[in-house]
């Protein structure tokens, strides 16, 4: 029996690739978001679609630009740094976004990506894809959206394209990628995670978990390029475990601190600038028992560095973990090559 | 106020100015007191960070659900101490 060996944390930091990487994504840790729901309307419905669960969806909405501005202005007064404008369409108001962009200019805007936002609106673009042109067809009820997303797109440094695996597009996603790969633009994973009370067919299971992550790890290696993935994201997002279950869930909903943290500082506004810390998370309205969301990781994820920090493999897939989530969310953030291949346990907070 | 808190608050005060890159304060001249949150302006990755060089100095785990109850380098000098005065 071998004795378990107990690093200090300057030992870890002490190998110099690491140590490299520490430093690139510690430059970072200044980043502090809310998140905005820009408009209630959508051009398209897409079913599981988690703005059109709960009250939100009934808000009244802010045009006014000035009003958007008086609150930018403010979240920035309070320490906000980055800005996810999100439901349930921001392209349908592009004013506002540029409005935001004015104010806080890092940020990332979630789309559908059939009307292009404009290109001074220099924040990332999560274009959302939820299989191949059939499914798409079936589940949002829109024609021919990859093959538009990507036209509105092409050549656009802003855009990553984020492909929901439910259990019934696992396979799709080859034609996907390879699609993606082919045209030059970059590609991230997420999980459908349940909206409360939604009990239909998009809802994983253990199965569809396994097959998920055999998918990822597949499309990872076969395009390293185009796929910003890590090894540790796969782990973290297709467990059986939700990321809550995993990593103790930061956001307001799931954590009653206000002294430090997202506890504190974070908001999700509604289309009328309001909040309500109950409801405060960045996918809000989805079950946080079935939550795998790609936005909650890289918080949840990102916030447990301390416990990750145990041994140099540990703190590697946390650092792929990071680099992934920064170069997924941030303009100009380039990912560097995985540091860890392999299928790390998240670490337990002991 | 003991030497050994004393000495434990200087060290603290040291870890946070080198790793957070605070200016215009020394461990000698950092106020203890002072709210790291509001008044010094760090957040938990920057608390996760001091926590992980307290570790290597002092060998005691610093739990990360007890972070937002460290809010002055007197209250996280006073939390090493009972720790090291405990059993763990």
């Amino acid at each position: 029996m071998s004795a378990q060996v107990e690093y200090s944390f300057s030992d870890i930091i002490g190998d110099p690739v690491i140590r490299e990487r520490w430093e690139k994504v510690r430059r970072y840790f200044f980043l502090r978001e809310s998140t905005y729901d820009m408009s209630n309307r959508c051009n398209i419905r897409c079913e599981g679609c988690y703005y059109f669960i709960g009250d939100k969806q009934f808000a009244d909405e802010n045009n006014d630009a000035t009003a958007w501005r008086e609150l930018l202005v403010s979240e920035k007064k309070r320490g906000i740094t980055f800005v996810v404008l999100a439901g349930a369409e921001p392209s349908l108001v592009p004013q506002l976004c540029a409005v935001c962009y004015d104010v806080i200019p890092l940020g990332a805007i979630a789309t559908n990506g059939l009307k292009p936002i404009p290109r001074e609106i220099d924040y990332r673009i999560h274009i959302s894809v939820w299989g191949n042109d059939q499914t798409s067809q079936a589940i949002r009820k829109a024609p021919d959206m990859l093959v538009r997303q990507m036209a509105n797109y092409k050549d656009d440094p802003r855009a990553v394209f984020v492909y929901t695996f439910t259990p019934f597009n696992i396979d799709e996603a080859r034609e996907v990628t390879r699609l993606l790969a082919e045209n030059g633009q970059q590609i991230t994973f997420n999980m459908f995670s349940a909206p409360v009370g939604y009990t239909g067919q998009l809802c994983h299971s253990p199965a569809s978990l396994q097959k998920t992550r055999a998918m990822m790890h597949e499309l990872l290696t076969a395009y390293p390029q185009t796929v910003l993935f890590s090894t540790y994201n796969i782990v973290a997002h297709t467990s059986e475990k939700g990321l809550h279950d995993l990593f103790s869930c930061t956001y307001p909903r799931m954590n009653p601190s206000t002294d430090i943290g997202l506890g504190r500082s974070f908001r999700q506004y509604r289309t009328d600038l309001q909040w309500n810390r109950d409801a405060a998370c960045c996918v809000p309205d989805t079950n946080c028992d079935d939550c795998r969301h790609y936005a909650a990781g890289s918080a949840v994820v990102t916030a447990r560095m301390y416990r990750h920090a145990i041994d140099p493999v540990t703190f590697s897939a946390w650092l792929d973990y990071v680099d992934t989530y920064l170069a997924v969310w941030v303009r100009g953030y380039d990912k560097g090559p995985n540091l860890c291949a392999d299928f790390i346990n998240p670490p337990l907070n002991t | 106020m003991s030497k050994d808190i004393s000495r434990t608050i200087t060290r603290i005060a040291e870890i946070l100015i080198n790793e957070l890159k605070l200016e215009d304060v020394t461990p000698e001249t950092f106020d203890p007191d002072l709210d790291l949150v509001d008044e010094v302006g760090i957040d938990s990755m920057d608390m996760a960070t001091v926590a992980l060089f307290l570790r290597d100095e002092y060998k005691i785990r610093i739990d990360e659900d007890d972070y937002p109850k460290l809010t002055t380098v007197r209250i996280i000098a006073r939390y090493i101490d009972e720790k090291l005065n405990s059993n763990e």
